[in-house]
């Protein structure tokens, strides 16, 4: 191993970054405005309000007319809700939906007693999920209205839990892990298409061709990549967590820059996580040059390499959670390790003591040592 | 521009090779060759496309594997990457990284060489001619100035044994002149220099050639010994002398399988 040739490889890729000013936007700028973007719709999704309807359907008898009244009532003094009294048949309610004028519809049945209290929800269906969101927030204006008039206490329940806070929002639990997500998604690309680039253009064969060992072409690599990763971590993790005001100047109103996200951790760990994953990423990128003949080839391992570990990695859901056969899959991808050791850091609070986010630093260490080894492997692999 | 003194073992050839074969599944790139090569030499790899001379030089330089046979540059056997300080090697491409800078290539290749004399890497590059554009990206330069930096990194490390495979395709004849000139500099400084090329109005600015056809050394000697012997004042006629009975063996070989 000698330091002065790893050192050249390293200023060689640093070099040829700052020449790609195009490439260095991306880097940055790109996850800065889509974790924007994503702190943008999950914060502000929750205070929309819902538009909501009653039809009563049973109008010919006294309860049901009485009912409807009452949910009426209920519900129009709600804030979230915007009650609209104009659609009252079933007809012109569907057709409000698809006109999305409306996003709720209350049906008060036909065959309403006070023995058969139910109601329907009709909603549009193209999101069934998101479009019962509301429904919650629906069933307790009901509920509590309800229960006023007819004298009774319904009780109450608070949410606690072991990490955190119930009320963290969604932008919390995932922004630390779209931090990890996007250095491996960058650094793997980039490298890839780097070391294709050495491999098409004929200067991995002159490198060869000096005294240069394999092991310190990765090593330079992993340095010089390591570099940029370092820095697009810091800066997204800064805007991931830190929050600055900046106050009103004449007509520019006062905006804030960075999420705030919560955390209780220590950025310093969640840094080294998301390093040794992206250090795993160089080596994969350099190991997976060797099957592409194009860039376009490399693009072609997103969906293989990048998408399942999106779905499986737990981003979405947590790998309990998934289908047996596809749990131990989940397990090999090292995605699933840095997400799991960044909730942990951020969300909980652990540090190097915690036995989950030694495990995590640790596997993912030995994923990265796995691809070094078979990344230098192909380095030797005869070109011609 | 002064050569170290090129240190081979004693007196020994430069480049050997004993019965060098590489196949490529049922292609035969080179097909038992040997070699012995005496230092301070232009010789002149000449054969046409296909003939195996970039597999060979492949082979010397330790860049590909030998199916079996050995190989010794410098006396030390190959594939050695120590010795691979000592060797310079120009691929057909380029091999350069078009984003950087003239001065930004040529200081890469120097390091991993070991080359640390910034005066050297100038006049390497004043050699051909680039001391003028060091901060140029690659990218900007014209094809042949590409070649000549391409060249000036082969070079930067004053290597005793120069292997230039087809170093003048796409260089305009002024340039190639200066190219030979350059060469006959080298071999003059002492290095040793094995230079392909499939067009035959090099072979003379040689010291000696070896024809290559089929993976297979057809003839090797001084440029007037290949004419005398292969009957005929110009070494493309000559070539194909040699290259007939070869030719018509091969046939009969195939017929009487």
């Amino acid at each position: 191993m000698n330091v002065h040739r790893v050192r050249a490889v390293f200023v060689r890729i640093v070099a040829q970054f700052r020449r790609d000013k195009r490439t260095l936007a991306l880097l940055f700028a790109a996850p800065l405005a889509i974790i924007a973007l994503l702190g943008w719709v999950l914060s502000s999704s929750s205070s929309s309000s819902v538009r909501l309807a009653v039809v009563n359907e049973a109008s010919q008898q006294v309860v049901g007319q009485a009912a409807a009244v009452k949910i009426e009532d209920a519900l129009a003094g709600q804030p979230s809700i915007v009650l609209d009294r104009s659609v009252t048949d079933d007809a012109a309610a569907r057709q409000a939906l698809k006109d999305k004028t409306l996003d709720m519809v209350i049906v008060v049945p036909p065959d309403f007693s006070l023995q058969s209290r139910r109601l329907d929800i009709l909603t549009l269906g193209l999101n069934p999920a998101g479009e019962a969101s509301s429904l919650p927030a629906v069933q307790k204006a009901l509920l509590s209205e309800l229960a006023d008039q007819a004298g009774a206490v319904l009780p109450t329940i608070d949410r606690t839990t072991v990490y955190g806070s119930p009320d963290a929002t969604q932008l919390d639990t995932l922004a630390p892990v779209v931090v990890g997500f996007f250095v491996y998604f960058f650094v793997f690309i980039l490298t890839g298409i780097s070391f294709l680039r050495e491999r098409i253009g004929g200067t991995l064969e002159r490198l060869l061709a000096t005294p240069v060992s394999r092991a310190e072409i990765v090593l330079g690599y992993s340095l010089g990549f390591g570099f940029f990763a370092t820095l697009q971590i810091a800066l997204v993790l800064a805007f991931v967590i830190g929050r600055v005001t900046v106050p009103a100047i004449g007509p520019m109103p006062e905006i804030g820059i960075g999420l705030g996200v919560k955390t209780i951790g220590n950025p310093l760990i969640a840094y080294l996580l998301v390093l040794v994953l992206g250090l795993g990423a160089v080596s994969l990128g350099i190991f997976l040059s060797t099957f592409a003949r194009s860039e376009f080839q490399i693009l072609q391992f997103i969906p293989i390499v990048i998408v399942p570990q999106g779905l499986l990695g737990g981003f979405f859901w947590p790998i309990n959670q998934l289908p047996d056969l596809l749990q131990p899959v989940a397990r090999i991808l090292p995605v699933t390790y840095a997400i799991d050791g960044l909730r942990q850091v951020m969300i909980a609070g652990a540090d190097l003591t915690s036995g989950d986010v030694l495990l995590d630093l640790g596997v993912l260490a030995a994923i990265a040592a796995v691809f070094v080894v078979l990344a230098s492997a192909t380095i030797r692999r005869e070109v011609a | 521009m002064t050569l170290a003194s090129p240190t081979p073992a004693a007196s020994g050839p430069a480049v050997e090779a004993t019965a060098l074969r590489k196949t490529f599944g049922q292609i035969h790139a080179v097909d038992g060759i040997d070699l012995s090569l005496p230092a301070g030499r232009i010789y002149g790899l000449l054969g046409p496309n296909g003939s195996g001379k970039t597999t060979l030089i492949r082979l010397l330089t330790g860049l590909a594997s030998a199916t079996s046979g050995t190989v010794k540059v410098l006396g030390v056997d190959m594939p050695s990457r120590e010795n691979l300080a000592r060797i310079g090697y120009m691929t057909q491409a380029d091999g350069i990284y078009p984003e950087l800078s003239v001065w930004e290539n040529i200081r890469f290749f120097a390091a991993l060489y070991g080359q640390t004399d910034r005066a050297a890497m100038l006049r390497v590059l004043e050699l051909v001619d680039l001391d003028k554009r060091l901060d140029t990206p690659a990218l900007n330069l014209s094809g042949g100035m590409r070649r000549r930096l391409s060249m000036a990194c082969a070079l930067v490390h004053q290597p005793a044994v120069i292997f230039l495979d087809e170093p003048t395709v796409g260089v305009d004849p002024a340039l190639r002149v200066q190219f030979w000139e350059h060469f006959h500099r080298l071999s003059a400084g002492g290095a040793t220099l094995l230079v392909s090329s499939h067009v035959m109005d090099e072979a003379d600015r040689c010291d000696e050639l070896l024809f290559i056809r089929n993976g297979h050394v057809l003839a090797h000697g001084t440029p007037a010994e290949l004419r005398e012997r292969g009957g005929s004042d110009n070494l493309e006629t000559a070539f194909l002398a040699f290259a007939a009975p070869a030719a018509t063996a091969t046939v009969a070989e195939e017929a009487a399988r």
